[in-house]
């Protein structure tokens, strides 16, 4: 007898507890592939080479799991006790630390890295990191990437340009909005091209990643930002603060504008009467004898 | 005809003394409360003067009464609209230096002062900041022409005159002056009641007495700029309106508002009027030469029985009717002719009405002595020491006629009189001034008695104000008769 025959024989009664038991398996392992995408892709690539942190592809077989997991769950806490590894890692980063994660447990840890075994053993693997152009930059790159930034031409998944939050040097006007840091030396901060394309690609704040889970940014449109980033950290322009003094100096000669027009519209207004028509007199009194 | 009932006011300004003892009357009972100080619901200015608050008169400035523009009245103040936008902030508002700063004087240093060199003094308190003051101004701080080139020269009621008037009456040898009482003129259009956004103001429908409603008032102080005679204050510490209430609780037991009992010159007149409420829109829309005139037409004859008739069908008592039959106020402002309304260009309708005063006689100055100028004492009116013009400013709506043949009436009767009393004036000469006054010997002995002997009755004849009947249209006065003892205002907060 077949198994096919057996189900069918037997029926539901046997089969329903069978999913019971595989469901939570393949719950577990969509888990750990939404939790890496939301969470270390602006870092890691899985075969993909460096960006911030180190590629994971085969991670497994250079550490032992236990010191992984111990790892995961607190970098600092391990480079703090002086593990040689752990030093080296920081170093290969050029002093920035992974963080700790919100929501790592042993558990999720362990899920983690079994995906990363099984997705280090595909030819290709899904985190292999956003495929950007090596070619170098253009003038016109530049150009599409500040369009870009300033919304002139919209994102394409429909994600808010970056000007709402960010400026950077050189965004024109009052620069751009203020509750985003400032961008003209992202570009050194995150660590250079491909690093930053990561970034872009899934943004790891929690700001960001709100606003872009859904709406990811495309190939085609980090390319032209990156080239703008690259651009303003290569002339070496300082944080734009200039749009801020031009935003307050605009708004106090405004200010002074609309009063003096208001003092001008209702010149007329009543103020007082008494005391004019004293000074009046006084002015006269003095006047006559001068 | 939609006849009601009014109190209403004479003032007959040749007899006052500008003692203001019916300011301090009105204070003592009214406004010796914080947030009041200030207010002078009577008060007693100067004419020539700019007066309390400094030169109410001057509407371009404050804003007050009504305009007529195509056809229709306006407030000059404001409009349903510009109530909208103007809510939170009225303009045109008197400011506190416009009215005073009001004082009292540090009393108790006199006594707690400790020993010196020299007595001690008793500096001025702001009785607003309760902090040291300069006086700069005070609510009759041009009495008696004091600070004149201040406040004299700048009456607005001088603009009527040319500058060569304007000069002479501020030689020395041709100078007058007058006093102005002035109380809420409870006016027949009231600009207060119109301009008021929240309706807290309203004219009492048994007697006219114009009253804010100090639940309902929420202080946006639209009357303020409203009301052309400034006559509603805002009291700083409720943050409401207040106003002459023309002492209504002492009328309803029959006595006489405190300035009117308390008037030493006896200048003061008080009746009820029956008027024709159907025609207030029609007459304050007039042109201003005919104001004067149509406003007297409005005040209806109680003798006559069509008038007695809608009277008891609008639901005014008999003896509320019987009452205006007696009214001097009648007498002055409609018999006679010679009481008129205090700036009826305001368009209000006013119902306190002035016996234009008799100026004194002109004087011309010859080498180093002052002469007169007229052999007769009751010289000839338009020589008067103030000009005609000046006078219908205030009391004629800019008509002088109407000022001149109340001064000549008034002049004609005392001529008659002196030849009654004296004879050393011609009989015949003052019959004929009287015909050419429009009086009849009749009438010029009963000017002269309610003038000049009168009393307390012929002076204040207070209706019976009929409370009951009022009150019924409010509450119904037997809701209480089965309730223990008198009821409560309002209800005890313990017991079952
Ligand atoms: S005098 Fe002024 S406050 Fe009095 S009723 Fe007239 S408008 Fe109102
Ligand atoms: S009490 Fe009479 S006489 Fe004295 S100021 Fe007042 S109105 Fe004039």
């Amino acid at each position: 007898m077949t198994l096919k025959l057996l189900l069918h024989r037997i029926g539901p009664a046997f089969y329903i507890p069978l999913i019971f038991i595989a469901g939570p398996v393949a719950a577990h392992a969509q888990e750990a592939v939404d939790f890496f995408r939301g969470n270390c892709t602006s870092c890691h690539t899985i075969g993909g080479g460096r960006l911030t942190g180190p590629d994971l592809k085969d991670v497994t077989q250079r550490k032992d799991r236990a010191w992984l997991v111990q790892f995961l769950q607190s970098p600092q806490a391990m480079i703090d006790k002086g593990d040689p590894y752990a030093l080296k890692l920081k170093d290969e980063a050029r002093d920035v630390v992974m963080p700790n994660i919100n929501g790592m447990s042993p558990a999720l840890a362990e899920l983690l890295l079994t995906m990363i075994e099984a997705e280090s053993k595909l030819p290709k693997s899904q985190f292999a990191g956003l495929q950007i152009s090596d070619r170098p930059f253009t003038q016109q790159d530049i150009e599409l990437g500040k369009a870009i930034f300033m919304g002139d031409k919209r994102l394409a998944n429909g994600g808010p340009p970056c000007v709402t939050c960010h400026t950077f040097n050189g965004a024109g006007g009052f620069g751009g909005g203020r509750l985003g840091p400032d961008l003209s030396r992202a570009f050194e901060r995150l660590q250079g091209r491909k690093a930053m394309g990561a970034w872009l690609y899934a943004p790891a704040t929690p700001t960001m990643s709100l606003t872009f889970s859904k709406k990811a940014l495309k190939a085609e449109e980090i390319l032209p930002l990156l080239a703008l980033f690259e651009n303003t950290a290569r002339s070496g322009a300082e944080d734009d603060r200039t749009g801020l003094a031009g935003f307050f100096a605009t708004g106090f000669v405004v200010a002074v504008l609309c009063l003096t027009l208001f003092a001008f519209i209702w010149k007329a207004r009543f103020r007082a009467v008494r005391d004019p028509l004293v000074e009046l007199s006084a002015r006269k009194v003095l006047g006559g004898r001068s | 005809m939609d006849v009601r009932a009014q109190m209403s006011m004479v003032f007959h300004l040749d007899k006052c003394i500008g003692c203001h003892t019916c300011s301090i009357a009105c204070k003592n009972i009214w406004t010796d409360r914080k947030g009041t100080e200030y207010m002078w619901w009577n008060n007693v200015e100067t004419k020539p003067g700019t007066g309390y608050p400094t030169a109410w008169e001057d509407q371009e400035k404050y804003h007050g009464g009504w305009v007529v523009e195509d056809g229709n009245l306006h407030l000059r103040s404001t409009s349903k609209t510009q109530t909208v936008f103007n809510i939170f902030h009225n303009p045109h508002q008197p400011s506190m230096d416009d009215y005073y700063e009001p004082w009292t004087y540090d009393y108790q240093h006199l006594f707690n002062a400790p020993e010196g060199p020299d007595q001690p003094t008793a500096v001025p308190i702001s009785m607003v900041t309760g902090d040291l003051i300069q006086i700069k101004a005070g609510p009759n701080w041009d009495d008696d022409m004091g600070g004149s080139p201040v406040y004299a020269e700048n009456d607005p009621n001088l603009a009527q005159l040319n500058p060569e008037q304007r000069a002479q009456m501020f030689a020395v040898q041709r100078l007058m002056f007058f006093y102005l009482p002035r109380i809420c003129n409870h006016c027949l259009n009231p600009a207060c009641v119109a301009s008021c956004p929240s309706g807290a103001l309203h004219k009492r429908g048994e007697d006219g007495i114009v009253l804010v409603d100090q639940k309902r008032c929420r202080g946006w102080r639209a009357c303020i700029a409203a009301c052309p005679y400034k006559k509603m204050y805002y009291n700083w510490q409720t943050g409401k309106s207040e106003k002459c209430i023309l002492c209504y609780p002492r009328l309803e037991t029959g006595q006489a508002p405190a300035c009117f009992h308390s008037c030493v010159g006896r200048i003061r007149y008080l009746g009820v009027v029956l008027y024709d409420a159907d025609r207030i829109r029609e007459v304050a829309g007039l042109p201003q030469d005919e104001l004067i005139e149509a406003q007297r037409s409005l005040i209806l004859n109680p003798n006559d029985p069509a008038v007695i008739a809608a009277a008891r069908q609008n639901g005014v008592h008999d003896s509320v009717v019987e009452s205006a039959q007696k009214s001097p106020t009648y007498r002055f402002v409609k018999d006679w002719k010679i009481a008129l309304p205090l700036h009826a260009e305001y368009r209000t309708l006013p119902m306190l009405f002035y016996v234009p005063p008799m100026a004194p006689v002109m004087a011309q100055k010859t080498g180093t002595t002052v002469d007169n100028i007229s052999e007769d004492l009751f010289h000839d009116i338009d020589d008067a020491r103030a000009p005609i013009e000046y006078m219908a400013s205030m009391f004629g709506a800019g008509n002088a006629g109407k000022v001149r043949y109340a001064l000549r009436k008034q002049k004609a009767v005392r001529w008659y009189r002196r030849a009654v009393t004296v004879g050393d004036v011609d009989m015949a000469t003052a019959e004929r001034m009287l015909r050419e006054a429009d009086c009849s010997p009749a009438e010029a002995e009963a000017i002269y008695k309610l003038t000049s002997l009168c009393t307390f009755d012929d002076r204040f004849v207070i209706p019976p104000m009929h409370r009951e009947q009022a009150v019924e249209m409010l509450e119904d006065p037997l809701a209480h008769k089965q309730g223990v003892g008198f009821g409560f205002m309002e209800s005890p907060r313990r017991g079952l």
